[in-house]
């Protein structure tokens, strides 16, 4: 079959249209850039292929995060809110987080609407085959139905679909998502342009019908009243809230399993690839924490107009009918119907060591990857990664300097570091322990930290920048304990001010501890690693910093410190063999 | 920052300069082998790893000294470099004669810790281990030697990483709930935790508080004799010392200069000073002088010996001299009182803690010197216990002490900040990292994994 080479040249084209995808294509075009978004399914735009639920301890901080850069997810989020809770509201202001189960149709069909009514985007369903190389770059994309498109940059979001296998039981069959193909030739193309891929695991519980729970027999989760709005630009929820409800397992749920062990495809050894150990399967927990006695589960709603319940904490690959059974020695499930079984899934990721922290990959320049392909998980993660490579690939097709975010200014920071600098060996997802500065990132000043950057970049509107600036002098001035002056209108208030002001002053010490430490890292990250450098000739390195420098050549000083394997020592010796090299290269 | 050039081939001395029966010369670097060949004879050819031979040292045809030659091939090495280490008689003209053969053969002197660098360069030795190294080299005395060698083996490191290990399982529970999206984690049992933390504290503070018993081990024990004028602190200098260091005569205020000298007293350095004697009166600007060099002698004692003439009446400058060695002498700074020349009074009963010592007839002198060096001693007495003797340890193990200090706060009423706690168990870790030159925020992580069931 010939190729069809369609006419125009994008400057970005972002295969895959998931949380990742959506975001990186608005960002694109709205900075300006001639966007393409291909996706295998215009009707599975930004679904929710598992839980029911945005935010999250950590998660919820991304959301405020992509939110305060103008991304869509927060006010997406909002928009279809069906039961919203405040997290660890026992706790200080660092840890406190957002979460909501959100309508699963109503979220897709918001987000369908921004996409479509996006001026510069172009959304064309068509699956994604090859990327195409020209001079050593990636220069667009040829499609299983033989058509080429030409583009600047390639943001690739490809999720859980490369080679992806499904598995109930015992049984297996290819799938990027139930009943959705995968994409096998993707995965192909990618191998053959040298990436360095590998394969990870994951899986998601059974839905149920709403008329097989006996509620009476569950915990009632009230949702808070009136819930606060992830996105800073949202006045108030304005959609009637449900609760959600929760129960426990009970005294013949280990039993069940256990007798179906060797059906499992993770007990049998059928699946080999790595799954997340903090979302552990049910058969996972009940092996790993004997002692646990009940796992909690908690019962979503998946939409305002749907039946169907998501059973979070049921997580399960053990064949249907055991399913079943499992669901059945429940609390409140005795009489449940399974509408959709759980499953797990198996996929390649990219490995993220690959990427530069503008998450272009260093193998194919002009190649961005976003989202589960890096090996992350979660609609935030891949939301989060989605804005940043669709912003850095629109600024590099319009030849600016790229974004970057570091470590102390937002949990984006942590996240892309983490991969780039580590690497993954488990599905990553965003915890507040992996911010050594936890203070600074928090969810109530995200739009502190990262609004000037969104401004800066024109992705929020310039006509609040006059009330977001009064509000952040405000808070200072709250903060020192003056009197602030009157703010202009807009979504920023003197109350909000007051709020933040003493959440501050109640961190004043430790922020200013962790920003003295910040200050002084931002030295070694200045400090770049050439990328010829040789590590086979440091040998004064320990083989394991050896090996563990040459696997992820770290871009920055800072970033070879924070390898595990690198201890502080073997940065020292790292900065001497540099200096060395550079007093080297001096000499004429 | 110094960089050093480490392709070649060093040697110098190792063991302390000065004449001495023996001494140990080390060559490292690619041509140690070949260097060390153009000197013995019978050249050694391919000569066997690890394996000691007793060779002439020749300056072409005159012999120079027989010496034992060692050969490390390298990585197998204290440097990890090929390495030779000779033993040869200690006068100095042998060892500078033979210094100069290695050097016209190839080698160059090496520079101060330039061994233990390499051998840092080359992946032997951790922070905390290169740093036991260099104060090995300098360890003057057999105590220090021991110190040294306990830390260099990793005595400071295991015990560090053991209280590490424990605040490493109390972040992870910290971290557990403060990441607990679905609040499925039973509420901490602050108490236990606290406990478990003061623990840890207490681990660390004794670690650092071993560091002034460590530290005298290396520098060597500073005693500063102190007390009113004629008391007879010259004539106890003399006598501990067993020769006529100070000059001494029955006229008050003989000793103007303060005056050091060192002893050794069952394997550990002690360092004398003799002071003049601290008077109420101001007298001459000379004997000004005198008290204020006298003074600050005290400011910097491990131990003050407080002499008081037992032949006399308490007198007000003794009260004086009492009273400015409690003001001056650092915390933790030991003061024995002394009563002097006890050949000429009556043996009255003696206040608690107090030695009755005569520098004419030697009495009290022994029992005086095992009190010395007691402390020093303790920290020995279990065998190889961790000592620590740098203050850059001294410091990282205090600030750990300091931040779980703090946690106990933290850890109180009916929503204690758990994220404070967190934060000060991080300056904690953080602190001891330092010491172990290694960073770990993963291993909490996993600890959180494997501990906790944490849900989406």
């Amino acid at each position: 079959m010939t190729a069809y080479n369609y006419p125009e040249i994008f400057d970005v084209l972002v295969v895959g249209g998931g949380h990742a995808g959506c975001e990186a294509a608005l960002a694109a075009a709205r900075l300006g850039a001639k966007t393409l978004l291909l996706t295998q399914d215009l009707d599975t735009l930004a679904q929710m292929s598992c839980n029911p639920s945005i935010g999250g301890v950590g998660k919820g901080q991304l959301v405020r995060e992509i939110d305060a850069l103008g991304g869509e997810m927060g006010k997406i989020a909002d928009l279809s809110m069906l039961s919203g809770h405040m997290l660890n509201t026992s706790k200080g202001a660092a840890v406190r987080s957002p979460r909501a189960q959100c309508d699963k149709k109503m979220y897709q069909l918001a987000m369908k609407r921004a996409l479509e009514r996006q001026p510069g985007l172009t959304l064309v369903q068509d699956e994604a085959a090859e990327v195409l190389e020209k001079g050593g770059r990636a220069a667009g994309v040829g499609t299983a139905r033989h058509t080429v498109y030409r583009s600047k940059t390639v943001v690739l979001t490809a999720g859980t679909f490369l080679r992806g296998v499904i598995h109930v039981g015992l049984d297996s069959f290819p799938g990027g998502r139930y009943n959705h193909p995968p994409s096998d030739l993707l995965s192909k193309s990618l191998a053959g342009l040298g990436f360095r891929l590998g394969r990870l695991k994951t899986g998601t519980p059974m839905r149920l019908h709403a008329r097989g729970i006996d509620f009476s027999k569950c915990d009632r989760q009230a949702p808070d009243a009136p819930p606060a709005p992830f996105s800073h630009f949202t006045g108030a929820i304005t959609n009637p809230q449900l609760p959600c409800w929760i129960t426990r397992t009970g005294a013949g749920t280990a039993g069940v399993i256990s007798a179906a062990l060797h059906r499992s495809p993770l007990y049998s050894g059928k699946i080999k690839s790595t799954g997340p150990r903090y979302c552990p399967s049910i058969e996972d927990k009940v092996v790993k924490f004997p002692h646990h006695g009940a796992h909690h589960l908690f019962l979503e709603p998946e939409g305002f107009a749907t039946e169907e319940y998501y059973v979070n904490g049921l997580s399960t690959s053990l064949p249907e009918e055991v399913q079943a059974d499992i669901v059945r020695s429940v609390a409140g499930l005795e009489r449940a119907e399974i509408m959709r079984a759980g499953y797990a899934i198996e996929y390649d990721y990219s490995d993220p060591g690959q990427l530069d922290y503008t998450l272009e990959t260093r193998p194919l320049p002009g190649l961005y990857m976003a989202g589960q392909v890096n090996g992350t998980t979660g609609y935030e993660e891949a939301a989060g990664q989605g804005l940043v490579a669709g912003i850095n690939a629109a600024r590099a097709a319009a030849g600016l300097e790229p974004l970057i975010i570091r470590r102390d200014e937002g949990y984006l920071g942590v996240m892309i570091d983490d991969l780039v600098s580590k690497g993954i060996d488990e599905p990553y997802r965003i915890f507040t322990s992996r911010a050594e500065y936890r203070l600074l990132l928090r969810a109530d000043n995200a739009d502190l930290r990262l609004c000037p950057r969104g401004f800066e970049l024109g992705l929020l509107p310039a006509r609040l920048e006059k009330n977001f600036r009064a509000y952040a002098d405000a808070v200072r001035t709250l903060q020192a304990g003056g009197k602030p002056a009157r703010l202009p209108p807009g979504p920023w208030t003197l109350k909000k001010a007051r709020a933040t002001a003493e959440i501050e002053k109640i961190y004043e010490m430790y922020v200013r501890r962790n920003q003295k430490e910040a200050e002084k890292m931002k030295k070694f990250e200045g400090l770049r690693i050439p990328p010829d450098f040789s590590y086979a000739d440091a040998r004064a390195l320990p083989n394991e910093a050896r090996h563990k420098l040459e696997l992820h050549r770290p871009l920055t000083l800072a970033q070879a410190g924070r390898l595990p394997g690198v201890t502080p020592a073997d940065v020292q010796l790292l900065w001497v063999l540099l200096e060395k090299r550079r007093r080297q290269r001096r000499k004429p | 920052m110094i960089l050093p050039e480490t392709s070649d081939t060093i040697v110098a001395q190792a063991t302390p300069p000065g004449a001495g029966a023996l001494a140990v010369l080390r060559l490292s670097g690619r041509g140690a082998f070949a260097a060390a060949a153009g000197f013995l004879r019978p050249a050694p050819k391919d000569p066997p790893h690890g394996v000691a031979r007793l060779l002439a040292v020749r300056d072409g045809e005159r012999l120079v000294d027989r010496a034992v030659a060692v050969f490390f091939r390298g990585p197998a090495s204290y440097t990890g470099e090929d390495t030779v280490e000779l033993t040869c008689h200690g006068s100095p003209y042998i060892v500078r004669t033979i210094l100069n053969l290695a050097v016209s053969n190839g080698a160059r002197p090496a520079a101060p810790g330039e061994f233990t660098l390499r051998a840092f360069l080359n992946g032997k030795l951790d922070l905390a281990q290169a740093e036991a190294v260099g104060q090995l080299i300098e360890s003057g005395t057999e105590a220090a030697h021991r110190a040294a060698l306990t830390q260099a083996e990793g005595g400071l490191s295991r015990e560090v990483r053991a209280i590490k290990e424990e605040l490493v399982g109390l972040l992870a529970q910290l971290e557990a709930r403060l990441d607990d999206s679905y609040e499925e984690q039973p509420a901490l049992e602050l108490r236990a935790f606290a406990r478990a933390a003061e623990a840890a504290r207490s681990k660390a503070a004794a670690l650092a508080a071993g560091y002034a018993a460590g530290r005298g081990i290396r520098d060597g024990l500073k005693v500063v004799i102190s007390g009113a004028p004629n008391s007879g602190k010259s004539s106890l200098l003399n006598a501990l010392l067993g020769c006529d260091r100070a000059m001494v005569s029955k006229q008050a205020g003989t000793t103007r200069d303060t005056l050091e000298a060192s002893l050794e007293i069952d394997g550990f350095k002690v360092l004398f000073t003799d002071t003049a004697g601290l008077s109420a009166r101001a007298g001459s600007a000379l004997e000004r002088e005198g008290m204020r060099r006298a003074r600050r002698a005290l400011e910097k004692a491990d131990t003050v010996l407080l002499v008081k003439d037992s032949s006399s009446k308490e007198t007000p400058a003794d009260r004086g001299a009492a009273r400015e060695a409690g003001r001056l002498a650092p915390e933790g700074a030991r003061v024995l009182r002394l009563l002097s020349k006890a050949d000429l009074s009556a043996k009255g009963p003696l206040p608690a803690g107090a030695f009755r010592v005569s520098a004419r007839t030697g009495e009290g002198l022994a029992r005086l010197r095992t009190a010395l060096v007691a402390e020093q001693k303790k920290v020995f007495r279990d065998g190889a216990q961790a000592v620590v003797t740098s203050a850059r340890h001294y410091s990282a193990l205090s600030r750990a002490a300091a931040e779980l200090a703090l946690l106990p706060g933290k850890l109180r009423g009916k929503t204690p900040p758990l994220e404070l706690a967190a934060e000060h168990l991080r300056g904690a870790l953080a602190a001891l990292a330092e010491v172990l030159g290694e960073t770990a925020p993963e291993e909490v992580l996993a600890g959180v994994f494997s501990n906790f069931c944490v849900g989406k």
